[in-house]
């Protein structure tokens, strides 16, 4: 794990799950799998605070936990996934897909998977609709079955799945697996199964929900505690207990995927490297070459982040060494048409930064300067791999500038707040409008422009974190695609 | 001796007569009765004189009358001159370096440099200084015209690349580029015709830029096609190469060369829309360190904006 990714995955935690949370995640995370008690003493934290934040942890999928690698007999292990967690940061976008996939409806499902990891079916659309209605005018109120729909469907093209039924360590499985609730899972398993591997695992349970969405009124705070204790109480059971479901985000990966490559081919109206013919069956089968694809758009972006950091003519140079991948200096000069003089200082420049390579090709034994070739090159997948960890701390330093102006203006936004709540009360209580103004007043017309600032930077920098992992995903993508096809 | 001199003045008769000169064999048919030991002294005595000159074909020697503008010019050369003339003269349009007429010539540098600077100043040859080492100065015959390897061809003018000259060009051809596309796109026609459409050939570009006369150098259409590559290492352009019938207009062995303006593939990339992506001391900042996140004044700026 880099410093980088550490860090960013440190504040990833932090803003989402707390100091606690954060303390447990980035030790795991530091030094690999461990036991229980190996964490409470090496973190300094008590033993029931790191129980609850390893169950946080696990909820989200951030943890996993195995059987002890001494042998059976010995203490559970626990092992944080870098992957999962940096997840986080893609939350945003996978909420907006499901929007524009599903609607609000299915905007509302996917949000509320995302912050509570897991969930049942039906919990899941009681609270939807819950929050469905509250947006809805007075009087109207948001069908549960019209939940469940978007709910299905969703299943259905494997955005949601179920959660991997968990198995106790050293508990013996049952000879007659029961089809319905424990699909066949192996005796001994000691590879990490995947979701997909359980049959089920896009199965809509039947559930019986019927009902429509209630809508809350007046003050939210007290109401909330006592509703959600008699939901505890509450003994409605819908036919779909155990079955926890989770948003697959894998399922959100190919379809970004899927987009990135439409709108590439858009730009171009053809890209033929994309498109291999394989075998003639049917008329000819057509085939998107996806490795090919990916590697095509990492391309781009390395050539964007040239571009805007270096210059058109750098960029030139660049794209030049990606196509005919090794080059003397004089031949980089005569095929790219810039000057001698320029074209040197282009092309150290891009070797200190290391995004150029240089090759020397000895002509004699004795490798002698004056008797070797020295070639520039791209390597497009290590180039790609150092830009990734350049995105990883670019996305840590925006998280901490935004929690700095938040410090900064802590006490400001503290006075907003209670002025708010001061205000809201007011009306409730049906004040007079002077009342009100003057109320509004407590805050000075500077301060108010200091708010609006704020406000905006914190808008600035929260788009920009998704920006950067737009990048992110596309440099992941190819060098996992990399990764694969030259197994 | 005198004798000698009377067979040479007949030997240089005939060759006048000959412009293109003459061998052994028509000197023997002329003069029948001249020994072959005779002939021989009297052709060296031209020859060191500088009056013949000897050349050998696939039949044998020739003997030829040597041009009496340069003959005349050449009297007072000796031998060594002589020599260094013709090795200059062998490297024809691409002339030759001093150090390379010295390994030919086995002379000593001292006398090499002596002999350059008499020739120079007779007018004989000239140096031309190399635009691939700027310091390297080849010699070639005075009236030769440079080859394009030493004088860089079109694109430079007295040993300085012409940059701006060059970026005219690319700018000039991207523009008939992307006029046709647009050309093709308005045509609103199905996406395939577009494409094929919005396609020109270098010929077709090379004629648009030699009737636009920006140039003042006559430009080949190979010079046009260097112009475009870096067009396509602009990434503005792409290029396919189809099959054409030997003949077509501008085909050059079978082939065809087509370029089209075409879009990049994604917008610039989200990690440069930041000012981390782009900041330059982005490896010394650390939080907590002097350059830090909360403290960098690109983001404020940025924020600000």
């Amino acid at each position: 794990m880099t410093a980088q990714e550490v860090r960013l995955c440190g504040l990833l935690l932090q803003e989402h799950f707390g100091d606690v949370v954060e303390k447990v995640g980035t030790h795991l995370l530091r030094n690999g799998a461990q036991h229980l008690r190996a964490i409470v003493q090496e973190t300094g934290t008590p033993m029931d605070l790191v129980k609850k934040s390893l169950c946080v942890l696990i909820q989200h999928g951030a943890c996993a936990f195995s059987s002890g690698r001494k042998g059976p007999g010995s203490p559970v292990e626990y092992q944080a996934s870098f992957e999962r967690i940096l997840r986080i940061l893609r939350y945003p976008r996978y909420i907006y897909t499901a929007k524009t996939l599903y609607g609000d409806t299915g905007e509302l499902i996917i949000e509320e998977l995302l912050q509570r990891g897991h969930m049942t079916m039906s919990s899941t659309v009681k609270t939807v609709a819950d929050r469905l209605t509250l947006n809805m005018e007075e009087g109207h109120s948001m069908e549960y079955s019209e939940v469940s729909n978007t709910f299905s469907k969703l299943v259905e093209t494997h955005f949601l799945q179920r959660c991997p039924p968990v198995e106790v360590a050293g508990k013996a499985v049952s000879a007659t697996p029961d089809p319905a609730t424990t699909p066949g899972a192996p005796a001994n398993n000691t590879t990490p199964s995947t979701p997909e591997s359980f049959a089920d695992c896009y199965k809509v349970p039947h559930v019986t929900l019927i009902g429509r969405g209630k809508r809350r009124n007046s003050s939210e705070d007290g109401e909330d505690q006592r509703n959600a204790k008699r939901a505890k109480e509450d003994p409605e059971t819908h036919g779909d207990e155990g079955i926890y479901w989770q948003v697959n985000f894998e399922r959100f990966h190919l379809h970004f995927r899927d987009q990135a490559i439409i709108s590439a081919v858009a730009n171009k109206l053809d890209q033929m490297e994309f498109v291999g013919k394989s075998g003639d069956s049917g008329g000819g089968m057509y085939v998107v070459n996806l490795h090919r694809a990916l590697a095509n758009l990492a391309r781009a972006t390395l050539e964007s982040v040239v571009q805007e950091r270096f210059g058109s003519r750098s960029a030139r140079i660049f794209r030049l060494l990606l196509r005919k991948r090794h080059l003397e200096q004089k031949q980089v000069e005569d095929f790219a048409m810039i000057p001698a003089k320029e074209a040197k200082d282009m092309l150290y420049t891009l070797l200190s930064e290391n995004l150029v390579q240089l090759q020397e090709i000895p002509k004699t034994p004795d490798h002698a300067p004056s008797r070797t070739f020295y070639l520039y090159t791209v390597n497009q997948l290590p180039t790609a791999r150092m830009l990734l960890q350049n995105c990883f701390k670019t996305v840590a330093n925006l998280i901490e500038r935004r929690l700095f102006e938040t410090k900064e203006s802590k006490r400001l936004l503290e006075k907003s707040q209670r002025i708010e709540a001061i205000l809201a009360s007011l009306q409730a209580s049906g004040a007079e409008p002077e009342q009100l103004t003057e109320v509004e007043e407590m805050i000075t017309p500077p301060e108010k422009q200091q708010l609006e600032s704020l406000r905006h930077h914190i808008n600035k920098l929260d788009s920009a974190e998704n920006q950067v992992d737009e990048t992110i995903f596309l440099l992941e993508s190819y060098i996992k695609s990399t990764a694969t096809a030259t197994r | 001796v005198t004798e000698i001199r009377i067979y040479s003045f007949m030997i240089k008769e005939l060759c006048q007569q000959f412009p293109q000169g003459i061998t052994d064999q028509v000197i023997q048919n002329d003069m029948p009765h001249l020994e072959p030991q005779q002939r021989a002294m009297a052709i060296n005595k031209l020859l060191s004189l500088g009056q013949l000159d000897l050349l050998r074909n696939s039949a044998g020697l020739l003997y030829r009358m040597k041009d009496t503008q340069t003959a005349s010019k050449m009297k007072g050369s000796d031998n060594q001159e002589k020599l260094v003339y013709q090795i200059i003269e062998d490297a024809g349009n691409k002339g030759i370096w001093s150090r390379e007429i010295r390994f030919k010539s086995n002379l000593p540098l001292t006398e090499i440099n002596k002999i350059l600077k008499n020739l120079e100043s007779k007018k004989l040859i000239k140096a031309v200084k190399s635009v691939a080492a700027s310091k390297k100065k080849v010699y070639m015959l005075y009236n030769l015209q440079p080859d394009r390897s030493v004088t860089g061809g079109a694109w430079y003018s007295d040993q300085d690349f012409e940059s701006e000259f060059v970026e005219v060009l690319n700018q000039q051809c991207f523009k008939f580029l992307q006029s046709k596309a647009e050309a093709a796109r308005d045509s609103k026609q199905s996406p395939m015709v577009q494409r094929n459409s919005s396609f020109a050939t270098s010929h077709e570009v090379w004629k648009y830029i030699c009737e636009l006369g920006i140039s003042k150098v006559d430009l080949s259409m190979d010079d046009i096609e260097t112009i475009l590559n870096t067009l396509i290492y602009d990434g503005k352009v792409e290029m396919t190469v189809i099959a054409a019938k030997e003949g077509t207009v501008g085909s050059v062995d079978g082939q065809m060369k087509l370029y089209r303006g075409v879009n990049a593939i994604i917008q610039p990339t989200g990690l440069v829309k930041v000012p981390c992506g782009l900041c330059p001391v982005f490896d010394d900042c650390h939080e907590g360190g002097e350059i830090s996140p909360s403290n960098c004044i690109y983001m404020a700026e940025w924020l600000d904006f």
